[in-house]
């Protein structure tokens, strides 16, 4: 006889699973949020009207073929999407509160720093406007510069490389990642969110709002709105250099992911371009560009869900004793990386 | 079979009358031993709910600009022919007591206030000659109000007189003292010829003085809350006996029970609720003695009972003080950007000393509950002051010769800072839960507003 309070455990996580995935399409915070993968569409079929002439038919039919929907890489995104979501409802409680460390940091701030004044001189709506592009400039250097240490610390990369598995680019590879990662990915939006939330409610009390659009932050919902689900995709669409300079195109993420030697480590950046410049490690897209995605010499098992969640814990282990014994460096291993 | 039907219906009966007890705090029979009058019921606090209405009709003159002598003739005085100024009856919300001698004879509100010394007003004066000294200022002033010191005398002395009288008097000397086995005891009437004992009449008036509906628990929070506003809509639920016009002795809300009710409304906290409940409990422990002394187990009870109403009504206090401790804070930052803009600031100063004679009083009150704060004390009232942070930067430091007076304070930026410190105080040391107008609010709800941080998704 199943006690009561398990099932309805039972009940409600089940609850708390559909919501998330129904969340997944639902919410405009979520990357492969319905409005973005709609609108990623219309723009993906119009690039492709224009740059590879095809007609209506033929644009739907190039973008949407089985080799890339409905490859083995795409449907081990589809199962772990699946997988992630329980997963991720067990690990959240173990997250760092967003709001204890926002009011943490608003304490201490009151306790040692005197508000300057020229803070009241500033509107309601500026303060808005820049607490939004705040938010979004520096959430987006701090996937950077964590997207990097993912890709140069062997510890990090075997998780990240799950990721980096994926031959075949579609939106859903967003979600082709592991539990372990995706609880590094919450860490630092808890930490960038709550810094900022604490020093802005210091400065401007309740002055502070987000301007928010479909329910997610405005900058990054249009973003998201002009397709940046296209990054993953086989449409290489390139914004040309001057642009490049600036914000990462759909092209220049796809380098990331291509198994070309001179692609390795290369566009590590979500939106902004300009972090990769500084770190060196910009590089320009193209519209005719044709890629091979993965990880040379990976092996066809890598798809397998074991082997997804499984083995970056062995990999992991496995570096950690290299670095321990010195037997192998760190630029070593992002060797394997594409 | 017939006895074991009878036996059904007397044990249903007796749960039914335990329950109608349970939810209404009227109808306690009587237990005095060999009681001869012709009273049907036990329970009184006629002089408790006769000084509510002293203590709302003193505010309202106040108020108005009254007199010296027309405020003093509801505070100190106990004469006759007294009229209630408020509660008054109003379109829609019919009042059936209109004197105070309707309700109760030769009560004041001085005689009962607080006589410890309080140390969050200068010159060392006791609760009684604070509010004394608070009423003659008072009289001096444009209804109630000195543009000078900030002082708000009509919130002053309202939120102080709810502390200094009625949470001072109830917690202080009912619920403590008075609850001792030899004190007021259960085993006699509280006088000779009365319908209650020492213990129940001790208990009766406490309730009283919390100044809730008789039939709390029959309703909500937000309808004990429209019965103190006296707003129309909430008349059916005040009259509960139905005959058209609500008593001030049973069916209205006064002081404390308001502001709980006021507080609960949220839904985050049940102190007005919770305080009732303990209250019927303690009645009913008292009552099923039946005009015997308490037990040693029973006075244990009962004492586990008050303290749930002294922690209770304490910590809504505290709430108060965390609300208008927000409220200051918001007037503050309103202030500094009217200033910055070369404004106008006399509506929002106005409103600022409002808030902060509410703050100050509810301050005040803590510290008649009988407890010594302690460091916590010290705290509050240093964060707080004697006065509001005046716009030229100057605060009461003082009182020579009866006189307030003001030398540099802290910059009203400072002070702003002082009152985030004192709502994290009421937090850290009260364990308030409903937070109104609570500072740091804006982190929840910016936190709310970005959502799930937990997502395995990748850039």
């Amino acid at each position: 006889m199943v006690p009561e309070y398990m099932i309805d455990w039972w009940l409600g996580f089940i609850h708390a699973w559909l919501a998330e995935l129904t969340g997944l399409v639902g919410q405009g915070s979520k990357r492969i949020f319905v409005g973005y993968l709609i609108s990623a569409t219309i723009i993906a079929v119009l690039w492709l009207m224009w740059q590879r002439r095809l007609n209506l038919a033929g644009a739907f039919a190039w973008l949407f073929q089985g080799k890339t929907w409905w490859s083995q890489s795409s449907r081990s995104d589809y199962q772990m999407m699946f997988i992630n979501q329980p997963i991720m409802l067990l690990l959240s409680p173990l997250m760092l509160s967003k709001l204890a460390l926002a009011t943490t940091l608003f304490y201490t701030l009151t306790d040692w720093v005197t508000r300057p004044l020229w803070s009241s001189d500033i509107s309601t709506f500026w303060v808005s406007v820049i607490f939004t592009s705040c938010l979004f400039v520096v959430d987006d250097a701090s996937r950077y510069y964590l997207h990097r240490l993912m890709h140069r610390w062997p510890v990090l990369w075997a998780f990240h490389r799950v990721h980096h598995t994926a031959e075949s680019l579609t939106p859903f590879t967003v979600l082709r990642t592991h539990p372990i990662e995706g609880l590094l990915f919450g860490l630092r939006s808890v930490l960038v969110q709550g810094l900022l939330i604490g020093v802005f409610v210091f400065m401007f009390a309740d002055r502070v709002t987000l301007l928010s659009l479909l329910g997610a932050n405005a900058v990054t919902a249009v973003l998201n709105l002009l397709g940046s689900n296209l990054r993953h995709s086989p449409v290489p669409i390139s914004y040309g250099k001057t642009l490049e300079r600036w914000l990462i195109s759909p092209a220049q993420h796809q380098i990331h992911h291509s198994q070309a030697r001179q692609h390795w480590d290369k566009n590590f950046g979500a939106f902004i371009a300009l972090w990769d410049r500084l770190g060196g490690t910009l590089e320009y897209g193209s519209n005719t560009q044709e890629l091979s995605y993965g990880l040379v010499g990976q092996e066809p098992t890598e798809h397998q869900l074991v082997s997804l969640y499984w083995q970056p814990f062995k990999r992991c282990w496995q570096s950690s004793r290299r670095h321990k014994r010195d037997l192998i460096s760190a630029s070593n291993v992002t060797i394997e990386t594409s | 079979m017939n006895k074991t039907l009878l036996s059904i219906v007397v044990a249903a009966s007796v749960t039914l009358t335990a329950q109608s007890h349970a939810a209404v705090y009227a109808d306690f029979p009587i237990t005095v031993k060999n009681y001869t009058g012709n009273k049907s019921h036990s329970e009184a606090y006629t002089g408790q709910i006769a000084r509510h209405s002293l203590h709302n009709s003193a505010k309202k003159l106040v108020s108005k600009g009254a007199s010296l002598e027309q405020t003093r003739a509801y505070f100190n005085a106990k004469d006759e022919g007294r009229k209630i100024i408020d509660p008054v009856s109003k379109e829609g919300f019919p009042v059936l007591e209109t004197h105070v001698d309707a309700i109760s004879k030769g009560k004041n509100l001085s005689g009962k206030a607080y006589k410890g010394l309080m140390s969050g007003m200068p010159g060392s004066l006791t609760g009684v000659e604070l509010l004394d000294l608070m009423i003659e200022k008072a009289a001096t002033t444009q209804k109630g109000f000195d543009p000078l010191t900030g002082y708000d005398y009509t919130q002053l002395i309202s939120k102080f007189t709810m502390g200094a009288v009625f949470y001072n008097q109830a917690v202080d000397n009912y619920l403590d003292e008075k609850l001792a086995a030899d004190v007021n005891p259960n085993d006699k009437a509280y006088k000779e010829g009365k319908p209650y004992t020492g213990k129940e009449h001790v208990w009766d008036e406490a309730f009283g003085y919390f100044g809730a509906p008789a039939h709390t628990m029959e309703l909500t929070a937000a309808d004990v809350y429209g019965i103190a506003k006296q707003k129309v809509d909430s008349f059916e639920k005040a009259d509960y006996n139905q005959d058209g016009k609500v008593s001030l002795i049973t069916e209205m809300a006064f002081a404390h029970a308001y502001y709980a009710a006021a507080f609960d409304k949220g839904g985050k906290t049940k102190y007005l609720h919770t305080i009732v409940q303990a209250f019927i409990d303690g009645r009913n422990l008292i009552t099923s003695a039946n005009g015997s002394a308490l037990t040693d187990s029973q006075r244990s009870e009962l004492m586990g009972y008050a303290q749930v109403i002294k922690t209770q009504w304490q910590r809504l206090i505290a709430e108060a003080v965390f609300k208008y401790a927000g409220s200051v804070y918001g007037d503050i930052e309103k202030l500094e950007t009217i200033i910055a803009a070369n404004g106008d600031v006399v509506k929002v100063y106005r409103a600022y000393a409002k808030h902060w004679g509410e703050l100050k009083g509810f301050a005040l009150a803590l510290e008649t509950g009988g407890v010594n704060l302690g460091e916590t004390g010290a705290k509050m009232n240093r964060l707080l002051g004697y006065s509001p942070v005046l716009l030229g930067n100057t605060q009461v430091k003082a009182l020579v010769d009866g006189e307030f007076v003001q030398s540099s304070s802290v910059s009203l930026s400072e002070y702003r800072v002082q009152m985030i410190k004192l709502q994290k105080l009421m937090i850290d040391d009260f364990a308030v839960e409903a937070r109104d107008k609570d500072v740091t609010a804006n982190l929840a709800g910016l936190v709310d507003s970005l959502g799930q941080a937990m997502a395995a998704e990748n850039d």
